[in-house]
């Protein structure tokens, strides 16, 4: 067990000056942490000569009530409730000497609940990432996962919709959903936009997805876009006896043009609409309560992430996004597809898609998931695969995804080359063929080729879409992977 | 868009729909290999371990067991298409073990695949037939739904029939079990069993049901040995033994409850046990409760069984089971 | 007088976009049903409407059969009693979190040719449309005279 360094002795403790960290109580090994503390689990990368214990403090201090200097006003608060407590420091397998990457720290570190503002992801945030980003006796801090305390969950709303009730509201059960984006992203007038919008949804796809900076441009105005797509969809759902929708993009400059263009879609009967991850936190959870209180499905797309969750050593892991998410109330959200063109390694896909659609994540380091997380009956979250996707692939994505999430082909669907219909039916075909085959117990890793196949016999859409796309997969390496082995264990 | 072609017409789709293939009649056969694949026989030894004597029914099971699996062959060389008539009729008088012997049935038409899942249902007439117009139906499908797959054993099935009362609902249960016993012969098996006589007479004014029938088995009251041989395997199960006098007491007891009414076979030596070991528990209270031993603790002794009525007054001991 | 989407059909439930299952397929997919521990029920309508949620139940849900003989014996009785009607199978899985239907698949379609649905369009302000839709069985027929 690491030793105690806290000055214990008012008089030295609170002398004018400057101390280090571990001296001032923000390194604590012998805390235990409380059921009701948030947890946080950062990677730290110290500069050279400063110590891991040091550095965990300081972004223990600098997270929560320190400053630079010793001030005597903390002695008019109870201090120790309000520091964080850094109470754990480990390695980074596979770093420092004799690495080629600078030695990196897993640093645990425990936050009173009296520190957050109930319900306000900004408010938690503010503190966890607020200044602590910019530190300078670090080189690199990556915040990898959270523990939400079930008695802090229980003061946000949490998805408006759920995957439980999206459902129930769509009458789709038993399959994952199929979307695509209306292609070109940029440029279709109204009217040519709800055309592809119709051909995908009477083609056998659930939804159309505006694109994530479709907003209201020269080309094709909101109030225009919303009501050709509102007759696709109508037309589309009376040629086929089904529910079907399309995502309205309501991001804008104001949340007073969110609110319009969301009670307009409402007006027109549209069952969901979307935003984007840049309209900020604070924007995104009112939608989420508009949202609730209008019976309307959210979904985000997450435009920006990128930015800051993809690289391995500084900024904020994309599981932590979706548990922010989660919490702040989207129904939808991009999580990756493992097999598409955008960034995801197996396991960390699946650390997210479980982060947003289980009941209870225990710890599993594989997957990134450090902590036991409790979602304390939130709704869950339905995760949205999105980006280089065909129906070739159908099988990985259901073995790899499951069955609770939405599948979006849009090149692979708007692109096939005999038009936008046979795309999507290409792609509900494979989908529900290889439903029905998992289901009757086929190993549909092994199988799934031939199965696939088998539909091609008489879906010529299908035939058609796997000839096209036969070839096509995006081999790159990840950027964000696991630092653990299966053998690997964190205890110890 | 979708063109118009049926799974089913593809070439590679269309096995089934051709003719048998005819086997040259020197094919081989390994029953012996086929019979030890299934497992069948540690069924049989499982039941010649739980079941003192039965010699004729154990008999039976084998040689069934033996004809189900030529069928079974006889259906892989294509010699025969129909699945056999399964249902089977066990009578004799209670505790004489009909429901394990039907439990261990299940297991081996489970094992030679006659039925999917193997489990047993038992079930008597208040399971099947309704109070009102209309109950019956609903609830006899509802039992033979959680049988399918399995083994639907139906005790003292002719109280199904009830002729002195013409609004009675049971003949509607009978003709819902006739339709499901001959049209979902792949799906469940049903034993019918009770007393022989009664079930004659069943028979008699239901020969439908008779018809349906492939195996009648009629199980044989226990003899005084067997049913010491029984006792003293339910006491080792229960971790107990009789004192040298007490065998002879509990020997004794059997003689006489032998004849007198509502003997039940195997049941009425478990009870008789029970309450044997309800008497010892007494003793030992009313007794030095300082100084016992492991040993008293699983003694049952001559004065545990003798206070039985059987001795006292010539007549069995109240039992709730029996007492009406 | 066919529907005009890709498969000529309503394509409501988990498999409507493959051929009709067959028995067995149908039997297959009610023991995955069985094995995750759902209870499974079957129901009918002859108003195919999509806000149709409540379809006419045939008998209670099914919670503690073991074999998907089962549920099939239930499908070939109800297609017997109606077999102008649409069917469907629906898996209901009790567990917390969920208690909902897990898979829901049509078994039996009324007819071949399927006539779908009128859409209705009444004109409002600043160009918005309200939109109906209605079956073209329901419009003159009443329950249990459709389809034929």
């Amino acid at each position: 067990m690491a030793k105690e360094t806290e000055i214990k002795d008012p008089k030295k403790r609170y002398q004018s000056g400057v101390i280090p960290y571990k001296e001032m109580g923000y390194w604590r090994p012998e805390y235990e942490p409380k059921d009701t503390d948030v947890l946080c689990c950062f990677r730290i990368t110290p500069q050279p000569g400063v110590d891991a214990e040091e550095a965990a403090a300081a972004v223990a201090g600098e997270s929560s009530t320190a400053t630079w200097t010793v001030v005597w006003t903390d002695r008019l608060t109870a201090a120790d409730l309000y520091r964080a407590k850094a109470y754990r420091v480990d390695p980074v397998p596979n770093t420092g000497e004799g690495t080629d990457t600078p030695a990196q720290y897993f640093s645990y570190i425990a936050y009173d609940i009296d520190l957050f503002e109930e319900g306000s992801i900004a408010n938690l945030t503010a503190s966890i990432i607020g200044n602590v980003f910019g530190f300078k006796a670090l080189k690199a801090l990556r915040l990898e996962d959270m523990r939400m305390p079930v008695a802090y969950l229980k003061t946000f709303q949490g998805p408006p919709t759920g995957v439980v009730v999206e459902r129930e509201r769509l009458d789709k059960f038993g399959r994952p959903l199929l979307g695509a984006t209306t292609k070109p992203k940029l440029g279709l007038s109204g009217r040519n936009y709800g055309r592809v919008v119709y051909e995908a949804l009477k083609g056998g796809l659930d939804f159309v997805k505006d694109d994530e900076n479709i907003n209201s441009q020269p080309f094709m105005h909101w109030r225009d876009r919303f009501l050709y797509c509102m007759e696709a969809v109508n037309r589309a759902s009376a040629a086929t006896g089904e529910v079907k929708g399309h995502y309205m993009n309501v991001t804008a400059a104001t949340m007073e043009d969110m609110y319009e263009r969301a009670e307009f879609a409402k007006e027109l009967g549209s069952v969901i609409i979307m935003i984007d991850l840049i309209v900020g936190y604070t924007a995104i959870q009112s939608m989420a309560k508009w949202a609730r209180k209008n019976n309307m499905i959210l979904h985000l797309h997450r435009a920006g992430h990128a930015t800051y969750t993809r690289q391995k050593n500084h900024g904020v892991s994309f599981r932590v996004i979706s548990k922010w998410m989660r919490m702040a109330g989207v129904d939808h959200i991009h999580a990756g597809t493992v097999v598409g063109k955008l960034e995801g390694d197996p396991n960390m896909i699946a650390g997210y898609y479980n982060t947003l659609t289980k009941e209870y994540n225990p710890q599993d380091l594989q997957q990134g998931i450090f902590f036991d997380q409790d979602w304390a009956s939130l709704n869950k979250t339905m995760p949205v695969a999105s980006g280089g996707i065909h129906a070739g692939q159908m099988h990985q994505l259901l073995h790899y995804l499951g069955e609770d999430v939405v599948l979006q082909f849009g090149g692979g669907t708007i692109g096939h080359p005999m038009g936008i219909q046979a795309g999507a039916t290409a792609n509900r075909v494979a989908l529900e063929a290889m439903v029905k085959a998992r289901n009757e117990g086929k190993n549909i890793m092994k199988e799934g080729p031939d199965i696939l196949q088998k539909e091609a016999k008489w879906c010529t859409p299908l035939k058609q879409a796997l000839d096209t796309w036969k070839d096509i997969s995006f081999n790159y390496e990840s950027t964000d992977t696991a630092d653990f082995v299966p053998e690997t264990s964190v205890s110890g | 868009m979708i063109q118009e072609v049926n799974p089913e017409d593809l070439p590679e789709n269309q096995e089934e729909e051709q003719p048998a293939e005819v086997l040259p009649d020197d094919t081989p056969i390994d029953l012996e290999e086929e019979f030890k694949a299934s497992n069948v026989q540690e069924v049989l030894d499982k039941l010649d371990q739980e079941l003192i004597g039965l010699a004729p029914i154990k008999q039976r099971i084998r040689e069934i067991a033996a004809l189900l699996l030529v069928d079974r062959a006889r259906q892989q060389m294509n010699l025969t298409t129909e699945t056999p008539t399964l249902h089977m009729c066990f009578t004799g008088n209670p505790g004489t073990g009909k429901t394990t012997v039907a439990m261990r049935m299940a297991e081996i038409l489970h094992r030679l695949e006659y039925v999917r899942q193997g489990h047993l249902v038992a079930v008597t007439r208040d399971d099947l037939v309704g109070q009102y117009i209309g109950h019956t139906a609903p609830k006899t499908k509802e039992v033979l739904k959680k049988a399918m797959g399995g083994v639907l054993f139906i005790d003292e099935a002719y109280y199904l029939y009830r002729p002195e009362n013409e609004r009675d609902y049971g003949q509607e249960a009978i003709e819902i079990l006739l339709q499901v016993m001959e049209n979902n012969r792949d799906d469940l098996v049903v034993i019918l069993a009770g007393y022989k006589e009664k079930m004659d007479r069943f028979f008699q004014s239901n020969p439908g049901m008779r018809s349906r029938i492939a195996h009648h088995l009629d199980f044989p009251d226990y003899g005084e040995n067997e049913l010491m041989e029984i006792a003293k395997m339910m006491m080792r199960d229960l971790n107990y033994e009789f004192s040298p006098e007490a065998e002879e007491a509990f020997r004794e007891y059997i003689q006489r409850r032998m004849q007198m009414p509502h003997f039940a076979n195997a049941r009425s030596v478990r009870n008789a046990i029970d309450r044997a070991r309800l008497r010892q528990a007494n003793r030992l209270f009313a007794g030095d409760t300082k100084n016992l031993k492991k040993q008293d603790l699983k003694t049952i002794e001559p004065e545990d069984i003798r206070a039985s009525s059987v001795f006292q007054e010539g007549v069995p001991d109240p039992d709730p089971a029996l007492s009406q | 007088m066919a529907m005009t989407n890709p498969g000529s059909r309503i394509t409501q439930g988990t498999f409507s976009f493959l051929h009709d299952l067959t028995d067995d397929e149908i039997k297959a997919q009610v023991e995955y049903c069985l094995s995750q521990g759902w209870a499974v029920n079957v129901e009918f309508t002859d108003d195919p409407h999509p806000r149709n949620t409540y379809w006419e139940m045939w008998g209670l849900p099914m919670f503690d059969v073991k074999d998907p003989a089962a549920i099939l014996y239930e499908v070939n009785e109800c297609r017997k009693a109606f077999p102008h009607h649409y069917i469907r199978v629906t898996g209901f899985d009790s567990t917390r979190g969920w208690e909902t239907p897990r898979l829901s698949f049509i078994v039996n379609r009324p007819t071949e040719e399927e006539p779908g649905f009128r859409l209705i369009r009444t004109e409002d302000e600043g160009r918005t449309i309200r939109y109906t839709i209605q079956p073209y069985v329901t419009e003159e027929k009443p329950e249990n005279e459709r389809y034929r």
